[in-house]
């Protein structure tokens, strides 16, 4: 709100000379006195006098009450008679009431200046006129806003329990619909003053407006231009305080109605903390792993402070391995992923580990560098498939810019060649009609077997799935994880598949990352780990599993947010095992067998 | 195409509805019509000058005749004669259209010119100098009203400075280079506004599209980023702006009208302005309905655009 506190006072001040006016002591704003005319600022005429004698000053404080008076008058009447319209067109529905706020928009075919002009030939000119059409103009936009609104706010369940409880229509309307209807109407309010004292100096301007002498500003500015070259500043006089009101009440508006829509700004990008200057002092721990994860730590700038969704996270991958990462919403598991491939989202930076990929780190990789691996050496599959492929543009076009960005040296028939065997190779069934199909012609699993396909366009040696199946049907599902298991059993690629649920890590993975809140808390062979959980919350997982033969159980408790994680371990407060020692100490990932690591203290006595 | 088509049917009917919205004002409206265009500052008119006036415009007859034979006169692209000077309506919206028609293309052009290029840097540089600076100046632009422009660009540029022409016009078969000279400053009075509304728009656009998946896509696949920007991001932020475009044509239009007075270009300002002065209903009547159609063709222009750049409004 801070945004609004200067716009809101130039506004105050404005209004407030407007009222008082009268009461100010100003020489007589239509009094003439020729034998003065044009004459400089002098005492008791602070900005001079204008082509007639009258005192300026007090013509643009009179003016703004002409133009404030007339801008007020037509949106209230026009948000009054508006709103009124929309409620009962909204509340009713049925054919005729929806005309009947649609007929209104007819005043939109219109450009408002000209049926403004219209409007002036038949009623001659003057400030009731003035009022009449703007009312007119403004009309429509305030019936659409509230009927969109009563249309939107009938379907809440409140509003129907009142209605199940037999209160009267206009009772509803009053005490419950209207008050919903309140602040986009003010929003319109205050764009419809803004938009009448241009439309009204516009108007003046012409000499179709207010009628002289009434002190307006647009008559101000009309009179001036004949005296320009000898008083250039009675233009500018009128001109300002026109400007000043009309930007003042835009910012105002502007501020409120991002007052009332909260999104926040995220912070600027900061530059790396890793120093970038001493590259490869830490080289991959282990040569067989494609890729090798080194206590990642990622920071996200929120405007609440900065918050750690990935802590010291260490994984890896062989060649013909799947690494399912599994963890509820807001474990991490995702910015894991993103952060692999570079494309974190500008606010979260990397600020400790290091991401081996081809013997390079991945963290420090410059960006062009990173770009030809991306969709190369490694390619990423998307959760929703819809929304991540463009809308725009034909199939075809899509999977060839991604061969087009690692081999551009093929030619545009080649290239066309090969996507057709790609979208072969992904099981779709007729290959040259899909070519030149758009996203929206086609179903959710052809969708994603498109973007398998373009994943595989450069034979990655390491693909990332995200949640690859979670927008999909049960059946199309069990298919896209057949395709994926086949996949890497023909080329021998290295996946790392991310998803929330058990039963469908346990078709594909074989090996298992557990996360939450931020932490790596269980790793192990998949086979292992789901025959003898370790973690408590591996083992509630699985018992909330739908699959198993027992009852599925919830976990209680949600995610700890991570402005507030725990002192100790951050499943404690959700733990059913949890003893005193577990709120004080963060415990640390350790060896439980060989190739099994957890981080709790009680494992050992599971 | 059956979107096509439906799309032009909703012109043509609305072109229709607002034909004989014009129509039918002058009746809608207390009184006597004939009595109402005549009567000025409060005294009554001469009766035998009404008689004159009502036969003339055809009043006396009824009202469906004169619907009819309304009608009648646009199909034959007959919208009259003036009441001052018995000049054919037609003729003189034919004489003056082009030049205005002129204004507007240089005004739109300027516009996108300058808000695209400007909107799409903003946005791809959000939060940086370039990106405060603009929104800042968009925010006052949108707060100038047309005329003030105009007025503050004679007082400015021709009165003091004295590096532009106050205004005027010189056809263009006369002296191209004095004619763009004249086009100058009407364009860019009226382009003005419409740059701020199109620079945020782009810029929010823009901003939106960065934000899609389709984009972390295309980023995924290592695509290079200008290409990135070209295929992906603008294809698909310009479409709302095209959208906003359209919308924004009816102030762009109203504008015109302002800023022809201002610079004395010899559009169809001028015989609009002097007809709602002299109450020439006919003039007046003629002029809006061009402006209005012309208004409402430019929104059709738009959506079949629209369509072009979006293939899923053509199936939808």
């Amino acid at each position: 709100m801070k945004r609004a506190i200067l716009p809101g006072g130039v506004v105050v001040v404005i209004l407030l000379l407007a009222v008082l006016a009268p009461w100010l002591g100003l020489p007589d704003p239509v009094r003439q006195d020729v034998a003065h005319r044009l004459t400089g600022p002098i005492t008791g005429h602070l900005l001079g006098r204008d082509e007639f004698g009258r005192d300026v000053l007090s013509r643009l404080i009179w003016g703004a009450r002409t133009s404030l008076v007339v801008a007020f008058a037509s949106a209230a009447i026009a948000g009054v008679l508006g709103t009124i319209l929309g409620l009962i067109g909204g509340w009713f529905r049925g054919i005729g009431a929806m005309l009947a706020v649609r007929s209104m928009d007819v005043v939109l075919c219109f450009p408002p200046i000209l049926l403004a002009l219209l409007i002036v030939t038949l009623l001659g000119p003057g400030a009731g006129t003035l009022i009449m059409m703007l009312s007119l103009l403004f009309l429509p936009g305030f019936a659409r806003v509230t009927y969109a609104e009563v249309l939107s706010a009938r379907r809440h369940e409140y509003v129907e329990a009142v209605r199940a409880l037999g209160a009267t229509s206009p009772r509803i309307l009053a005490r419950t619909i209207l008050p919903n209807v309140a602040g986009p109407v003010l929003v319109q309010l205050s764009l419809a003053v803004a938009a009448a004292v241009a439309l009204e100096s516009g108007l003046s301007f012409l000499g179709l407006g207010v009628v002289p002498p009434a002190p307006s500003w647009g008559l101000m500015i009309r009179g001036a231009r004949a005296t320009m070259e000898q008083a250039p500043l009675l233009l500018l006089w009128p001109c300002a305080a026109l400007t000043v009101t009309i930007l003042a009440m835009n910012l105002l508006c502007d501020a409120v109605r991002d007052a009332a829509d909260p999104r926040g700004h995220p912070a600027a990008a900061r530059p790396r903390v890793i120093d970038r200057l001493l590259p490869g002092l830490a080289p991959p721990a282990n040569p067989d792993l494609v890729l090798e994860m080194q206590g990642l730590t990622v920071e996200i700038a929120t405007p609440r402070g900065p918050i750690r969704p990935v802590r010291d996270v260490s994984l890896g991958v062989r060649a013909g391995e799947t690494l399912a990462i599994v963890g509820e919403s807001g474990s991490g598991k995702s910015i894991t992923a993103t952060a692999i491939m570079g494309l974190l989202p500008a606010a979260a930076q990397p600020v400790a580990g290091h991401i081996w990929f081809a013997e390079r780190d991945l963290l420090i990789l410059p960006e062009p560098a990173l770009r030809k691996l991306r969709g190369g050496a490694m390619a990423m599959v998307f959760q929703d498939p819809m929304s991540s492929l463009n809308p725009v543009l034909r199939i075809g076009e899509q999977i060839g810019e991604a061969i087009r960005a690692h081999t551009p040296a093929l030619g545009a028939a080649a290239r066309r060649t090969r996507a057709r065997s790609l979208l072969q190779r992904v099981g779709i069934a007729d290959p040259d009609q899909r070519l030149t199909a758009y996203p929206h012609e086609m179903s959710g699993g052809m969708r994603q077997r498109v973007m398998i396909a373009m994943a595989l366009a450069n034979s990655p040696r390491l693909i990332i799935a995200d949640e690859p199946t979670t927008a999909l049907d049960v059946t199309v599902q069990a298919q896209i994880l057949d395709l994926l298991a086949d996949l890497k059993r023909d080329t021998g690629t290295a996946m790392i598949f991310i998803s929330h649920s058990l039963g469908v890590v346990g078709e594909i993975a074989d090996r298992v990352a557990v996360m939450y809140a931020g932490h790596i808390v269980e790793q192990g062979p998949a086979a292992a780990v789901f025959a003898k959980p370790l973690h408590p919350y591996t083992k509630a997982l699985l018992d909330a599993a739908p699959d198993s033969d027992a009852m599925p159980t919830g976990i209680p408790g949600i995610v700890p947010s991570p402005h507030h994680l725990p002192a100790g371990c951050s499943f404690a407060p959700r733990c059913a095992r949890a003893i005193d020692a577990c709120a004080a100490t963060a415990p640390p990932l350790e060896p439980a067998t060989p190739d099994r690591l957890v981080r709790c203290l009680r494992w050992a006595s599971a | 195409m059956i979107w096509i088509a439906r799309r032009v049917g909703v012109s043509l009917a609305l072109i229709w509805v607002v034909a004989s919205i014009v129509f039918l004002a002058l009746h809608v409206v207390p009184g006597d019509p004939a009595e109402l265009l005549l009567s000025a500052g409060g005294s009554a008119p001469d009766p035998a000058t009404v008689a004159d006036l009502r036969e003339k415009l055809g009043l006396d007859r009824p009202l469906l005749t004169q619907y009819a034979s309304f009608f009648q006169g646009l199909a034959h692209a007959d919208l009259g004669t003036s009441l001052v000077d018995d000049y054919p309506v037609t003729d003189e919206i034919a004489r003056r259209l082009p030049r205005t028609l002129e204004l507007i293309a240089a005004a739109t052009l300027l516009s996108l010119l300058m808000a695209i290029p400007t909107g799409t840097y903003a946005a791809l540089h959000r939060g940086g100098l370039f990106d405060r600076l603009m929104s800042g100046s968009a925010a006052l632009l949108l707060a100038v009203p047309v005329f003030v422009v105009g007025t503050l660009l004679v007082l400015v540029l021709a009165q003091t400075l004295h590096i532009m022409p106050a205004g005027g016009y010189v056809p263009w078969a006369q002296s191209p280079a004095q004619h763009l000279v004249l086009l100058v400053m009407p364009a860019l009075a009226i382009a003005q506004g419409l740059t701020a509304v199109l620079f945020r728009m782009t810029r929010a656009s823009v901003l939106d599209v960065l934000s899609k998946d389709f984009v972390r896509t295309a980023r995924a696949k290592g695509i290079a980023p200008a290409r990135i920007l070209a295929r992906h991001v603008l294809r698909n932020a310009l479409t709302p702006v095209l959208t906003v475009l359209g919308l924004h044509m009816g102030a762009l239009l109203g504008g015109t009208v302002l800023v022809e007075y201002v610079f004395n270009w010899p559009g169809l300002s001028t015989p609009l302005l002097n007809a709602v002065d002299a109450r020439d209903y006919p003039m007046v009547m003629g002029i809006v309905l061009t402006i209005s159609t012309l208004f409402l063709l430019i929104n059709l222009a738009m959506d079949l655009l629209y369509a072009v750049l979006d293939p899923r409004i053509r199936t939808g």
